[in-house]
């Protein structure tokens, strides 16, 4: 049965039973919504039948997650005391904090055959070693594609290509936070190097790192995708795209997006309101992440503010005009905003940290899990510690940033500091409130508010007497019945 | 020669009366560089016999070899007058030495920022002008740039030898020649009416033209020939002077002046007669090596030759002994210090034009009086690279109070705004200099009018910067300098290896720090864009940034890429309206043109957001017909709320219409930053906000749903009010004989340019051209040129304003459209525009 294999049903079943879970919550994303009735009665007749306390199982149905629906909804998981969590659909496997997870990835049509062809095709023309990474919803057929390859590779040119090909191998199905087992296994061998990304875990021969490989990766060209490109940017990528069923050698768009992120990072050191925005309540270690990225604004000398919001769109963010740059903090797959559209640029957490630690420099290294990041001065950045003023890119000149001076004199002034601030704040006071404020010049939301033209209902009205009743609109906000009659 | 070191200069530093700080500007090619080094031989730095060989002031490799300057550099020359010299001298002194701060500019286009640079450190300007050639485009721009910084200028009409040894005109027709030179200069001073500068007109008989021929190291003023003759007339030096130039004539036979030619053979022009015929004979004399006829007139003249001088034959015979006779250092430097303002007598007046702040206070003060125990008031004009890879040195002027080593100073930057921390520093000078072209002498101190070097402030200043004492608080900064060129022309650069690109970024830090005019920044989509005046400059730019100052790392420069302009050619076709994302908010706005002109009075600052309400309904009511209630109705101008576009109110009697203006305009400078076209910049847009529905909850009509609404609704009304594109043009101009302009007008018809002016210059065979021509057109434009008339037409273009494509964007498969395409491209944008469904809603 089509159905019964690509939901999985037995092997769900068998985890359930198997950890004896009572209250389960099944989550769906928005396009497998539909079929979630379906699953949840075939899963229900397997409980049954594998024993007898599979009436007492609650399956429950989770949809429209708060935050991207790739990551474990532990939240709204928690809101029904679920033991478990299965999640369907596309998922980024980013660790969960508390709750045992099981993913299904579903399983996507492909031509194994094709695929293999064109795998060895590139194989064969390319000098370097070459890595199969993959979309988690093709693992299924990773075997096939193995297989065909092999003969493939036999039947043009003997034994010699196949030897070329390296598989990335898919990370266990489950999850559970409460063992520490499995993640510890990859350092049994130390002298091969261990990756993982996006579900998908390899290693590499002695003495190789990424850089002598090409990537060949089946998939669409979705997130995960662009992650791989992001991180791997040194290597040359080719993708199999398996609905179009063809090889895709041209990256450059991908590409593009590596610049237009390193110009993001160049525009939030101009910033002086920054926006944390927390697009994620599962993924382990996000409140320490926080905690680092809030220090590290305020050392930058710049004014942080915490706002809690789920799938952001240019419309929410918009709602908070003070903000220069949004830095936001979520699973690696939803981390990269399109920020075409938004007043501010999205950045991710490694790129404020670019953005913020003072000499730090680029060096081509991407990291897109924030886990990697915590407490650790970010891989590829070097401190050069010279004391120089920062240079902005976007003014083509040297731009201190006003508070990190203030902070750095604080101490010295001792007595006088008090004196300092009260004039400081006097200036502010004084200065023309009309002049409407350039992006980037505020230094916190006050300050902002203070230049905006309209601030608040005037309460100290003179007139005490009543407004005159006049009519209002009537209709709808679609267009009210006054409207209608123009157009 | 002159002895010549560091202590003996820092102690007349202290005389401010006998300072004077001037620059050399001239039009490319005249020889400012060369006469410059006649100079800098005759104060003793280099040997006398090798200056109009090497130019000591071209210290760059690619200037020796292009035989351009590419960059200003300061010398300080010491000099030693008579006193019979000095007894005419009216001003305040104090003993016979003088110090003269010079700055040798560069004369192409390119370059300007430079002199700029060149212009705000010094007081006085020596205009050097070809003499056959004449006042050119540059010599003009350079002249305006003088006198609007109230610098006072002396005139050298140069490269005399011309006129002897290669056209052999005779002396009247040589007079008519000089006389139309200094004519045309001051035309262009007489515009200039200031009283507190007085008249800055230039005029030979009063001393303040020198006539000089650079390259052979000789030059004179009238004062020369007057101080020869006015014992043998039995009358004083200044009647002597007035009688040597203009309409007075004089007959050896008769003895007698007159103020018309009484047409006899004889009777010659007294400047004629007594300058130029003279010289000529001399000359003449040399050449033919008739040496016999040249001692005598030689001892007669009072000129003596060294023995071994005398062995010399021909044109180094001739070199020789003109120099000796009327060296070019003493004219010049006499006629610099009798009538180039001292610092003291020049900050007087200059205190307006330089100082930003109320002129009545203590550092004004100290300005004006050039005090050196005032409060520090230093002026960083530009920054000059140092041997020491990667570090500058901060090259300014000391307006007010002393620099000294280890002086804690407050760095006041472009941005600083008095009372707040922006762009302010406090850093302690490491070191003063004195900079002395190749040579740098480290002394304890600098007092007030003075040009100084400073090591330890590079990493704080980009270009330039105002320099005060720690503790002065309140100091305002020096005002800005403005450039007369901007930069047009820009390339996209990346480094080959991307492990590169820190040094990339190091190296346009470097960069945008050692040129006055260049702009390094970052696009949209990632790239590092290096911005320049011109292709010479970029060229120059990226030269430097490769070699010097990423240590040769390999970059790739994107082919030259221009940036446009959208803007609307008429009014909306219909009001156009926009809903936000939850529907319940309705913005309807209409486009229209904005009137001629008016974008151009934004540019220069005429009108703009910080104006007087009153003020700008009047500009706007009397020069561009507006009314005057609506000009109260201005919400704001944008881009960066201060470009030539703006968003105007034009509703009745809507509700909470207040509360959505800030979010109006936050939309507002983000559409006209990015246009509907290709996402350029808008240019003379006026957005009419014409009708606002509003849901009656605040909480509806945040800044969310209105800020993107109004960027659309923006686009909407800019794409119904037929869009164009406008482009860069530049202002070219062209000297060339007449045998090459058949050549010129093909190049430029090639190149879409049309020429608008060509004359022909009174006297010589040169025509002068002036002609528009995109700089979309303009790369390669000087190379083509040469080629196409062998050489003979070289061009100086200059921005000059923005032109409107002719063909409709919208239009597929027009021009304008290809453009567009070209540019989404580049950008890596959609390459189709996004239609006006997208942007505008319907009930």
């Amino acid at each position: 049965m089509e159905f019964d294999s690509n939901y999985e049903v037995s092997r769900v079943a068998t985890f359930i039973t198997t950890h004896s879970f009572k209250r389960v919550a099944l989550q769906f994303p928005d396009e497998l919504l539909k079929d979630s009735t379906g699953v949840v009665r075939a899963l229900r007749k397997e409980l049954q039948s594998c024993g007898e306390g599979g009436n007492d199982i609650g399956l429950y149905v989770m949809a429209d997650t708060t935050y991207g629906s790739c990551c474990v909804d532990e939240v709204g998981a928690s809101h029904i005391n679920a033991d478990c969590v299965i999640h369907y659909g596309h998922t980024c496997l980013s660790p969960t904090s508390n709750l045992p997870a099981f993913f299904v990835f579903g399983k996507a049509p492909i031509n194994a055959s094709n695929c293999a062809k064109h795998l060895c095709d590139y194989a064969m023309s390319s000098k370097k070693p070459v890595m199969v990474l993959f979309g988690l919803e093709y693992g299924h057929a990773l075997h096939d594609i193995k297989e065909a390859s092999t003969t493939e590779a036999t039947s043009l040119s003997g034994d010699t290509s196949i030897s070329k090909l390296h598989f990335a191998d898919v990370m266990s199905q489950s999850m559970n936070p409460t063992k520490t087992s499995d993640v510890n296994e990859d350092c049994d061998d130390a002298s091969r190097k261990t990756y993982s990304i996006g579900g998908l875990r390899w290693s590499l021969q002695q003495g190789l790192s990424m850089e002598n490989y090409s990537l060949f990766w089946i998939g669409p060209d979705n997130s995960a995708f662009a992650n791989v490109v992001l991180t791997f940017n040194g290597c040359e990528i080719v993708r199999f795209d398996a609905m179009e069923n063809q090889l895709l050698t041209d990256t450059s768009q991908q590409r593009r997006i590596l610049k237009r992120r390193y110009y993001l990072v160049e525009k939030a050191k101009d910033a002086g309101i920054v926006g944390i925005l927390v697009g994620t309540l599962g993924v382990a270690g996000y409140l320490s992440m926080i905690n680092q990225i809030k220090e590290m604004t305020t050392k930058a000398g710049k004014k942080a503010y915490t706002l809690v919001m789920g799938k952001p769109n240019p419309s929410k963010l918009a709602n908070f005009p003070e903000c220069d740059v949004f830095i936001y903090i979520s699973c690696s797959q939803t981390a990269l905003l399109d920020s075409k559209e938004f007043l501010a640029p999205v950045i991710t957490p490694f790129e404020a940290m670019l953005a913020f630690t003072r000499g730090s420099e680029w060096t081509g290294k991407y990291v897109m899990q924030f886990q990697d990041l915590v407490t650790s001065t970010p891989v590829g950045l070097e401190n050069s510690g010279e004391d120089e003023a920062r240079f902005s890119f976007l003014q083509g000149g040297y731009m201190e940033d006003h508070d990190l001076q203030d902070i750095n004199k604080e101490e010295e002034d001792g007595p006088l500091a008090l004196a300092k601030r009260t004039q400081m704040a006097l200036q502010e006071h004084a200065k023309d409130h009309k002049t409407m404020v350039k992006k980037g010049s505020a230094k916190s939301g006050v300050e902002f508010f203070a230049t905006r033209a309209f601030q608040g209902l005037d309460i100290n009205s003179n007139s005490n007497a009543p407004e005159q009743f006049i009519v209002g609109r009537s209709g709808k906000a679609s267009g009210y019945n006054h409207e209608t009659s123009e157009h | 020669m002159v002895k010549f070191t560091a202590e003996e200069l820092r102690r007349i530093m202290d005389y401010k009366h006998n300072i004077r700080n001037m620059s050399v500007i001239a039009h490319v090619d005249h020889g400012k560089s060369t006469l410059t080094d006649s100079l800098v031989a005759a104060a003793g730095i280099i040997a006398q016999e090798v200056a109009g060989d090497v130019r000591m002031t071209d210290t760059r490799a690619d200037e020796a070899e292009r035989g351009i300057t590419i960059k200003s550099t300061g010398i300080s020359l010491y000099y030693e007058m008579t006193d019979e010299a000095l007894k005419s001298f009216k001003g305040e002194r104090n003993g016979n030495e003088y110090l003269i701060n010079l700055i040798d500019s560069p004369g192409h286009v390119d370059f300007s920022s430079e002199v700029t640079a060149a212009l705000r450190i010094t007081d006085g300007a020596l205009v050097v002008v070809d003499c056959i050639e004449g006042v050119c485009v540059q010599t003009e721009t350079v002249l305006r740039q003088a006198l609007g910084e109230r610098i006072r200028p002396v005139l050298t009409v140069n490269k005399m030898d011309r006129c002897f040894l290669e056209l052999q005109v005779d002396g009247e027709e040589a007079y008519q020649t000089f006389q139309r030179v200094i004519e045309n200069a001051n035309v262009i001073m007489a515009t200039y009416e200031d009283p507190l500068l007085g008249d800055v007109m230039v005029y030979p008989e009063k001393g303040t033209v020198a006539f000089s021929a650079g390259l052979h190291g000789w030059a004179f003023t009238l004062t020369n020939f007057a101080k020869m003759y006015a014992s043998k007339f039995g009358v004083d030096e200044a009647k002597m002077m007035e009688r040597l130039w203009g309409e007075n004539f004089f007959d050896p036979k008769t003895k007698k002046w007159t103020t018309k030619s009484t047409g006899t053979a004889t009777c010659k022009r007294g400047f004629v007669q007594f300058c130029y015929e003279p010289i000529k004979q001399i000359i003449n004399t040399c050449m033919n090596d008739q040496k016999d006829q040249l001692w005598p007139m030689l001892t007669k003249l009072g000129v003596t030759m060294k023995s071994e001088e005398k062995e010399l034959m021909g044109k180094a015979l001739m070199k020789r002994v003109m120099q000796n006779w009327l060296p070019a250092a003493t004219a010049l430097l006499e006629m610099m210090i009798f009538h180039l303002p001292s610092p003291h007598t020049a900050q007087r007046y200059r205190v307006e034009n330089l100082y930003e702040g109320p002129l009545d206070d203590q550092y004004a003060n100290a300005i004006r009086n050039c005090d050196p125990d005032g409060p520090l008031m230093l002026y960083v004009s530009k920054m000059i690279p140092a041997s020491d890879k990667g570090r500058f040195f901060a090259f300014g002027r000391v307006f007010a109070g002393r620099v000294s080593t280890g002086l804690k100073v407050r760095i006041m930057g472009p941005n600083y705004v008095p009372g707040e921390k922006k762009d302010l520093y406090v850093k302690s000078v490491q070191r003063t200099v004195i900079w002395m072209g190749k040579k740098q002498e480290t002394v304890e101190d600098v007092p007030c009018g003075n040009t100084v070097a400073m090591v330890g402030l590079d990493q704080f200043i980009t270009k330039n910067a105002t320099l005060t004492n720690e503790k002065e608080v309140d100091a305002h900064p020096i005002r800005a300098m403005k450039f007369s060129v901007s930069p047009v022309v820009r390339v996209a650069v990346q480094c080959k290896v991307a492990s590169d690109l820190p040094k990339l970024v190091e190296g346009l830090k470097r960069l945008a720090k050692s040129d006055p005019m260049v702009v390094c920044t970052i696009e949209e989509s990632g790239e590092h864009i290096i911005a320049g005046a011109g292709e010479l400059h970029l060229e120059i730019c990226l030269k430097d940034l490769q070699d010097d100052f990423m240590g040769g790392a390999e970059i790739v420069v994107s082919d030259p890429v221009v940036s446009f302009r959208e803007t609307v050619l008429e009014k909306s076709s219909r009001t156009v309206m926009s809903k936000s994302p939850n529907k319940h908010n309705r913005l309807y706005m209409e486009a229209r043109p904005m009137e001629d002109g008016l974008a151009e009075a934004i540019d220069e600052g005429r009108v703009g957001p910080r104006d007087d309400p009153k003020v700008r309904g009047k500009i706007l009511s009397e020069e561009f017909g507006w009314d005057k209630d609506l000009a109260k109705k201005i919400w704001c101008f944008g881009p960066e709320t201060t470009g030539p576009n703006m968003v105007v109110d034009m509703c009745k009697g809507v509700q909470y219409l207040n509360e959505i203006k800030d979010s109006v305009v936050a939309g507002f400078q983000w559409a006209s930053k990015e246009g509907a076209l290709a996402e350029e910049n808008m240019r003379g847009i006026c957005f009419e906000v014409c009708d606002v529905v509003l849901h009656a909850d605040a909480i509806h009509r945040g800044g969310g749903q209105v800020i993107p609404t109004a960027r659309r609704v923006i686009y909407a009304s800019q794409l119904t009010a037929k869009p164009r594109l406008l482009e860069p043009v530049y202002l070219v101009e062209i000297q060339a004989p007449e045998q090459a302009l058949g050549g010129i007008y093909s190049v430029l018809n090639q190149r879409r340019g049309h020429v608008f002016e060509e004359m022909q210059r009174p006297g010589t065979p040169l025509y002068n051209i002036k002609a528009y021509l995109p700089v979309v057109e303009s790369f390669g434009f000087s190379g083509a040129l040469r080629a196409s008339t062998s050489g003979q037409a070289f061009p100086q273009c200059v921005f000059d304003h923005w032109d409107m494509m002719g063909s409709d964007p919208l239009e597929v498969g027009s021009q304008a459209s290809t453009l567009v395409t070209q540019i989404r491209k580049r950008k890596g944008l959609k390459e189709q525009m996004t239609p006006l469904s997208e942007f505008e809603d319907k009930l």
